[in-house]
């Protein structure tokens, strides 16, 4: 169980914050900046943030742009899918390289590759050289992917949910906040003496050099894990280096991973849609000037501030009381709400009524993601990059999905393709239903046996010659740190078989 | 400064009901009754493309190069004169009510196509087709000219010029422009400034190169065992 006080002091000691067995901090203080914990989640957002700004810094200055490189709106449409579909397999990449090299060095060298995207865009001079720009610098979204895997490392089961929403939520921030910054940059310049289609151009330098910035700041500030970095654990022999082909099996092999990648299409992937068309949307629909479309698109993302932690409080409040089984239903519920509204927002006609339920659909939709992360860390302990890597693919692969059948070309209006997607979120939010867990439960049934323990769950992804070398220590330190995801039953819990019992129950 | 080797354009004005080709259901602004209206406008039209046909027919006042290729101009060199005047075939009084002129750069349909942002719409409130301002001044009924050198921020695209006459309460009123009503003669391209200069090549050439180096730089750094230490409080 876990550590409180009382507990065992001597690691406690080298810790701000209290930890469990795992070193995973058990607290979650947001204004706190002590290493490891908080120090990694600061690194984390604000790296996620920078990117979300690079990705999306086009969109608001799109008037200008398109002038400039004489793009019709078919290029431009294509150039919003290329920005959301790079990062489809970069996640999955990246959750590969952060099970294989630590989070620190995988997030810090994709943002670093990405940041010459970004830098590029200032020479862009034709459509073909647009797309190609938006491309690679939505590569850089595959940051999303460490931060969540380096929060489920340094934080336990009690508070991952919290650390997840909080880290993505505040790093999805940057999408609606380029949304105001990138005007205001591009104002000053302007007004500085360059030309309309030079400033744009300079302006894209700043999330350029915000982006580089925070990847030397990952570097040189971040570590890991609680106890140091992967190559001094690996060189040390805490930890072991794991072989890549069974980490991918206990991935492909887990179907939870991939239900949840395909509803993770219907929260983040239908956040990243709107965020490439609200504000077009809005300015057509309701003749509303482009300064206050570009407002009300950036409220939409703005939400996130609260909505996607929010979602994450809400995961690990209904784990202290229902364990698991709770976190399920309240992601089935609030994802299959978010439909509801994307089905009345497509409706409603006037421009009031229409940012009001806009508002409330970002609420819901952001908070399904955060619930979604509540989950995932305990889908697999060994293949945690690559489940989370899959599901955060699975966002992207969502955002493509719902571009390319509802908002390309007159096949649908867009607010009947707003109504349409709602009714497809509602439809596929259904599989939630399908996710058992062994141990734990599902939506509708109890766990498989009353003597299935958590150990049994985790160590299935072992065979007994890794046992024997010890490779499976740190999942069995998770095994019994994720206890509480029983809920209440805590203290009925079966002690597990061939184990010493558990001192701290 | 490249002087455009063309004569000026030339556009002429109709009469106050020729608004009602260019805005669906607004209101004639002079008084006279539909029924008329209604026959005053297509004496107006045929009077019009007459009036172009006997134009550009006679040689004079248009440029030789618009016969054979569209000419190109340079944003932030080249210059347009445009010249305007009353189409002396209307009756005298009828610019009584012409207060300013405004002359517009305007999208030729060419460059409209799969861009909703520059439509063409008949409520003029709505209209994108003429995003451009080259001059606005109050109206005189002779030796109207102006030398416009075109802006930087003018894009690529083809053009035409229009100009529209507005009355005191800033309504249009009458319009002439410088191709058919079809917008397929006499149009011109503009080139547009790309917005590159060497020094933002050259930094973005070199940031990006700084990036992908300390990235390799950080790995190698990396294996030699460096890295912050592991518990600090």
């Amino acid at each position: 169980m876990e550590i409180s006080q009382g507990g065992d002091d001597s690691y406690q000691k080298k810790f701000a914050l209290p930890v469990d067995s795992e070193h995973k901090s058990t607290e979650f203080r947001l204004f706190s900046v002590a290493a490891p914990h908080m120090r990694a989640f600061h690194l984390s957002w604000i790296s996620f943030f920078a990117c979300f700004v690079s990705t999306f810094a086009a969109p608001p200055l799109l008037p200008i742009i398109r002038d400039n490189l004489d793009l019709t709106a078919t290029d431009i449409g294509n150039a919003g899918i290329a920005a959301v579909s790079g990062a489809v397999f970069a996640r999955i990449a990246m959750g590969t390289a952060c099970d294989l090299f630590g989070p620190r060095l995988a997030s810090a060298s994709l943002t670093l590759l990405t940041a010459p995207a970004v830098y590029c865009t200032s020479i862009a001079n034709s459509p073909v050289s647009f797309l190609l720009v938006r491309f690679f610098t939505g590569f850089s979204l595959a940051t999303f992917v460490s931060t969540q895997f380096w929060m489920s490392s340094m934080f336990s089961a009690r508070v991952v949910g919290t650390a997840n929403g909080v880290a993505g939520g505040w790093g999805n921030l940057g999408g609606g906040a380029t949304q105001l910054i990138m005007p205001l940059v591009f104002d000053l310049i302007h007004h500085i003496g360059a030309t309309k289609f030079t400033a744009w151009r300079i302006a894209f330098f700043i999330p350029a050099l915000f982006q580089s910035l925070s990847a030397y700041g990952i570097f040189f500030l971040g570590q890991d894990l609680p106890d140091g970095n992967y190559s001094k654990l690996h060189k040390s022999g805490d930890k072991h280096k794991d072989n890549f082909s069974q980490v991918f099996y206990h991935a492909v092999t887990n179907y939870r991973g991939w239900i949840l990648a395909l509803t993770y299409g219907y929260c983040f992937g239908v956040e990243l849609t709107i965020d490439n068309i609200i504000a077009q949307y809005f300015y057509d629909r309701f003749n509303v000037n482009l300064h206050t479309a570009g407002i009300i698109a950036a409220s939409f993302g703005l939400a996130n501030l609260f909505s996607r932690p929010g979602g994450g409080m809400l995961s690990d409040l209904m784990a202290k009381k229902l364990g698991m089984r709770g976190r399920l239903w309240t992601l089935w519920i609030v994802q299959t709400l978010g439909g509801v509204f994307c089905i009345l927002l497509g409706k409603v006609g006037s421009l009031g009524v229409s940012i009001a339920v806009m508002l409330i659909f970002s609420v819901f939709v952001q908070a399904a993601c955060g619930l979604t992360f509540g989950v995932v860390p305990f889908v697999s302990r060994r293949s945690l990059g690559i489940i989370s890597g899959t599901t955060g693919g699975g966002g992207n692969v969502g955002a493509v999905l719902t571009q390319v059948i509802f908002f390309r070309g007159s096949r649908y209006s867009t607010e009947t393709g707003l109504t349409l997607m709602g009714v497809m979120i509602i439809c596929c939010t259904l599989l939630i239903t399908l996710i058992h867990f062994p141990q734990w439960g599902g939506m509708f049934c109890g766990p498989s046996s009353k003597t299935t323990t958590e150990e049994d769950y985790y160590m299935s992804e072992w065979n007994s010659a890794e046992k024997e070398q010890g490779f499976h220590k740190a999942s069995l330190k998770f095994s019994e740190n994720s206890r509480s995801e029983r809920g209440k039953r805590i203290g009925s819990a079966p002690t597990p078989n061939n184990r010493t019992p558990d001192t701290h129950v | 400064m490249i002087e455009m080797d063309c004569q000026p354009l030339e556009i002429a004005f109709f009469l106050p009901h020729c608004l009602e080709v260019l805005e669906f259901g607004k209101q004639c602004t002079d008084g006279f009754s539909w029924v008329s209206s209604c026959f005053v406008l297509a004496f107006v039209l045929g009077g019009y493309l007459l009036w172009c046909y006997l134009l550009f027919s006679s040689g004079h006042s248009y440029c030789h190069c618009f016969t054979s290729t569209t000419p190109s101009l340079k944003a932030g060199e080249d210059k347009i004169t445009v010249t305007w005047a009353l189409n002396t075939s209307f009756p005298a009084g009828i610019d009584s009510a012409y207060k300013t002129i405004k002359v517009k750069l305007c999208y030729a349909p060419i460059s409209q196509q799969d861009r909703a942002w520059r439509k063409t719409v008949d409520n003029l409130k709505k209209d994108k087709t003429c995003q451009h301002k080259i001059v606005a001044k109050p109206y005189s009924s002779s030796n109207n000219t102006f030398t416009w050198t075109v802006q930087r921020d003018v894009p690529t695209a083809t053009y035409f010029v229009r100009a529209y006459a507005h009355n005191s309460a800033d309504e249009e009123v009458a319009y002439g422009q410088t191709t058919d009503s079809h917008k397929s003669t006499n149009l011109f391209e503009v080139q547009a400034i790309s917005g590159r200069h060497m020094s933002l090549d050259v930094a973005s050439v070199c940031f990006s190169a700084f990036s992908i180096v300390s990235c390799s730089g950080s790995s190698t750094w990396k294996e030699k065992g460096q890295g912050i230490p592991n518990k600090v409080m």
